[in-house]
């Protein structure tokens, strides 16, 4: 079955592996320090197999194929860290920030008809690395 | 077995940190206070900020970790848009689960490492209006 990397490609415009999503489909309450992101049915989504696949112009392991999240549920509560007030002029972004714990449910799939079919369903979030949810401003907004 | 993802942004971090990232002056365009913002999907632009990965690729993105940088390309602006006013959260994680063949309905345990992120609110889009909108980093 081997390695599997999902992603959804650079835009045009060079935004890394970024899509629109329906505004409902992320929620967040500063005040409680909770935030989720449901969405279904992603299928602007590849399989590259390995992320320096996706990210060498040649693809060298192949050219990266059709895939879907199913289904992504993510959940961000219990501040464990608060930054308010935050401004970074030489990035130009300022806001107040809230880091916490997570927990993520993920079912992938590559498509079958790519003669790659795979599919991942998770069973639980291991580790939480890093998380935080917040509100911010950048750019012109700065 | 390992389902790799993201995995380079933490690999990339030395490279870019030894003076590979470039920038660009923001653009400012006149913000009218009355302006309503337009409700449609437009393209919204980068984050200034670039990273030049291992693999020939120089890409618009902080790797995860505190805003206030933990160095000059990890941490720092969560947000992989420019231009936006709104929300935010990220998280990278370690997942476990099972993957399975679908040509042979062999399974297997599998690990996953993701990296989502979503944005949502106001963006100066490609076509330098203001737009409202959410995306996600996937």
């Amino acid at each position: 079955m081997g390695l599997h990397s999902y992603d959804p490609g650079i835009s045009p415009t060079l935004v890394v592996w970024t899509i629109p999503i329906p505004e409902e489909s992320a929620q967040i309450d500063l005040g409680a320090g909770t935030a989720a992101l449901h969405v279904s049915n992603i299928c602007s989504l590849f399989d590259a197999f390995t992320v320096p696949n996706s990210l060498t112009p040649t693809h060298p392991l192949g050219n990266i194929v059709s895939a879907v999240f199913d289904s992504l549920d993510l959940q961000w509560s219990g501040v464990t860290r608060s930054i308010r007030g935050f401004g970074d002029p030489v990035n130009q972004f300022s806001g107040d920030f809230f880091e916490t714990a997570a927990t993520m449910e993920v079912t992938a799939t590559t498509l079958e008809s790519t003669g790659h079919g795979f599919r991942f369903v998770s069973a639980a979030t291991t580790q939480v690395n890093f998380a935080q949810i917040g509100r911010e401003t950048n750019g012109v907004f700065f | 077995m390992q389902i790799s993802r993201r995995i380079f942004l933490r690999a990339s971090a030395g490279a870019a940190g030894a003076g590979l990232v470039l920038g660009s002056a923001p653009w400012t365009p006149r913000l009218a206070a009355a302006e309503a913002p337009l409700v449609c999907a437009v393209a919204p632009q980068p984050i200034p900020h670039t990273n030049a990965t291992p693999f020939g690729t120089i890409i618009h993105v902080f790797g995860p970790g505190p805003v206030e940088g933990i160095d000059p390309n990890t941490g720092h602006d969560p947000s992989l848009i420019t231009d936006f006013s709104g929300i935010i959260a990220q998280a990278d994680l370690n997942l476990s689960g099972t993957g399975t063949d679908l040509s042979t309905g062999e399974s297997a345990p599998y690990e996953f490492h993701a990296d989502i992120r979503f944005m949502k609110g106001l963006f100066v889009a490609a076509d330098g209006q203001i737009h409202q909108g959410a995306f996600a980093f996937l």
